[in-house]
């Protein structure tokens, strides 16, 4: 069964180039570091509220990444809410991101291929060898997000991520999407770790604008 | 801790919640509620006057048991949520897909 870093990274690919989507690397780190705690949230091991992140249970789910950063949780001394760890676990972001590759190219969903570019830098594609688990990915977020069906938790999850970077437009036109955001608001609200990783990634971007903004004065 | 009654009013099966809703009592919830909307009752109204706390696990409980309802042609509402738990629900959105009431009487009667 794929994990929520599995899916929102199938959808943060180009199918046929095999290379990642233009996405800001602060944001992919926000991001994946949301998906590992949305995983460990979904297994019961972790809670949350507004406030705090609690561990409920440390015994690992079978996958090495997201029990390390469990056991890190767990062994930590203060209490600390939700962005504070998404802040922390996106420094782990590359990792997080090639343990997730490596799986998915085991299972046969993706494959690795290197290449060379300029004759001496090399780059690394992955290329989409059976599209089964991304269409049915892609199918969950149009299923929610053309109707007013009450949503699934898990749907709910891959969406706010999936808003959070600004992939949903791999699924939908610019114009669809201008249609359904009342739709995608409302959605991505409903998860509290959604809600931090979009949270976290604004606050970047208005960083960003406001330092443009000044160089230009 | 949380403690779960449970009463038929007309055709509404009212689930009393007294105590924490979060990530270790969240399961029962969801049981209970799977339990009632598997032997037909579909109509629910998980009536939140003695709910203390709830956390996003529990939000989520709601969310799959009012997803349940619904696909099998019923309903889950809420009602008599506690300021600080209002509070949560609102900031969350959830009262925008889940119908949500100031008390019992209010939603069993919209209900009807």
């Amino acid at each position: 069964m794929l994990t929520f870093v599995d899916e929102i990274l199938l959808l943060m690919l180009d199918d046929e180039k095999g290379s990642f989507l233009p996405i800001r690397e602060s944001t992919m780190g926000y991001v994946l570091a949301g998906a590992v705690l949305m995983d460990l949230a979904f297994a019961n091991r972790i809670d949350t509220d507004p406030s705090q992140l609690m561990v409920l249970d440390k015994t690992p789910i079978g996958q090495p990444l997201h029990d390390r950063i469990l056991e890190t949780i767990a062994a930590s001394n203060e209490t600390r809410d939700t962005k504070a760890w998404i802040e922390t676990i996106s420094r782990e972001a590359t990792e997080i991101r090639e343990q997730s590759l490596a799986g998915l190219v085991e299972n046969g969903i993706l494959e690795s291929q290197e290449e060379k570019f300029l004759w001496v830098f090399r780059a690394r594609r992955y290329p989409m060898i059976d599209g089964r688990a991304e269409r049915e990915v892609k199918l969950r977020i149009t299923g929610v997000l053309l109707s007013d069906e009450t949503p699934d938790p898990k749907d709910v999850a891959i969406i706010c991520l999936a808003d959070a970077c600004n992939i949903l437009r791999e699924v939908f036109s610019e114009r669809e999407i201008h249609r359904i955001r009342p739709r995608i608001d409302q959605i991505r609200k409903l998860d509290l770790i959604g809600r931090e990783v979009s949270g976290a990634i604004q606050e970047i971007e208005q960083a960003i604008m406001a330092a443009m903004t000044h160089a230009h004065h | 801790m949380m403690n779960i009654g449970e009463e038929k009013a007309d055709n509404v099966v009212v689930i009393s919640i007294e105590g924490r809703v979060d990530g270790l009592t969240a399961p029962d919830l969801e049981n209970r509620i799977s339990e009632i909307v598997d032997r037909g009752d579909v109509r629910v109204l998980l009536d939140c006057e003695g709910m203390t706390y709830v956390s996003s696990a529990g939000l989520r409980i709601f969310l799959t048991g009012a997803r349940k309802c619904q696909l099998n042609e019923g309903k889950l509402m809420i009602c008599a949520l506690q300021p600080d738990c209002k509070s949560v629900i609102e900031t969350s959105g959830f009262h925008t897909v889940i119908d949500c009431h100031d008390t019992r009487e209010a939603a069993l009667a919209a209900a009807s």
